[in-house]
């Protein structure tokens, strides 16, 4: 396994803390772009998003299980998006990942690169004293029978957009909007499995140190404008 | 890559430990002029949709793993024909 030794390599954290979903996938897609010319190296987006739901490319409309109006009383925005999977929901007290990343250097393996996003959580979780783990067949990380993080990513030109969901302390009447990936499962948070109580300012910070084991990174917090890259610059 | 009349099959790359991948749909209608590398389909694997980019420049000639279609490692999804 890649550690933090003299073989990892930079990597940038944008944190957004908390952002709207429509323009942290444009945000997604201009890093996209940027990390498959190589101007910049893997970088990781964490936020918080405002309540939405959004379907993945194997999303079945009857799995949104309320009306349009609904969703408008409850301020839940609605977005069909490129990454895999069914319907997923976000909102506050959900830690979401976006990992930007070239898989040319990680292997070359969907599988592989997905493993190590649950290990990541399952890791983090572990640190919690929470304990988790995968089920075959389904990815995404489980406490049980129940749900804690969901996972849909996208690549192209082997690099990666979209990426994980972990539940830290989120609404569950919010979950009840959806049969999130389509699998009629429960969804379970990271606070409701644990005595102390839990940040996600915490969460986020295990989960960057488990991954940059994972990714083999020196993860270095980088600002927007760093990562977006005047042309000046 | 096998040549024939068909043209250059269009395989499934190798995306790692996977075995199979269902095919979303294709970006690319039959007739379409490819560069190499243009997005051609997108295959779904393990939550992940994949793009699978055109291995060779030419003329889309033959859907052959079509939208909903379970494609083995390896496995054929397409051809490509040279220009006249």
């Amino acid at each position: 396994m890649a550690g933090l030794g003299s073989t990892s390599r930079p990597a940038f954290h944008l944190p957004l803390g908390r952002a709207e979903y429509g323009e942290t996938l444009e945000l997604q897609r201009a890093l996209h772009a940027r990390r498959k010319t190589g101007a910049i190296p893997d970088t990781v987006i964490t936020v918080e998003h405002d309540p939405v739901i959004t379907f993945g490319r194997s999303s079945s409309r009857e799995h949104l299980l309320v009306s349009s109006q609904e969703l408008e009383r409850e301020g839940v925005a609605l977005f069909e998006v490129e990454r895999g999977g069914d319907v997923t929901y976000h909102g506050p007290g959900q830690l979401v990942v976006y990992p930007i990343v070239d898989l040319r250097e990680h292997g070359r393996d969907v599988k592989r690169f997905v493993g190590r996003l649950e290990d990541a959580t399952i890791a983090t979780l572990a640190d919690l004293k929470i304990a988790s783990g995968r089920r075959d067949g389904y990815p995404g990380v489980w406490v049980e029978h129940r749900k804690i993080a969901s996972i849909g990513v996208y690549v192209r030109g082997w690099v990666s957009r979209h990426g994980l969901a972990l539940n830290v302390a989120v609404n569950q009447a919010h979950f009840a909007m959806i049969n999130p990936c389509g699998l009629s499962v429960q969804m379970v948070s990271a606070c409701d499995l644990s005595d102390q109580p839990i940040t996600i300012e915490r969460v986020r910070a295990v989960f960057l140190d488990r991954m940059s084991e994972q990714f083999g990174w020196r993860l270095e917090e980088a600002s927007l404008a760093e990562i977006l890259g005047d042309e000046d610059e | 890559m096998n040549t024939n009349n068909g043209g250059t099959e269009i395989r499934l790359p190798d995306l790692g430990e996977i075995d199979e991948v269902r095919v979303v749909q294709w970006l690319k209608e039959v007739g379409a002029t490819l560069a190499e590398d243009d997005d051609l389909l997108e295959v779904e694997t393990e939550k992940t949709t994949f793009v699978v980019p055109a291995p060779i420049a030419g003329q889309l000639s033959e859907i052959v793993a079509a939208e909903g279609a379970t494609v083995k490692r390896g496995g054929v999804l397409g051809r490509i024909g040279q220009h006249e």
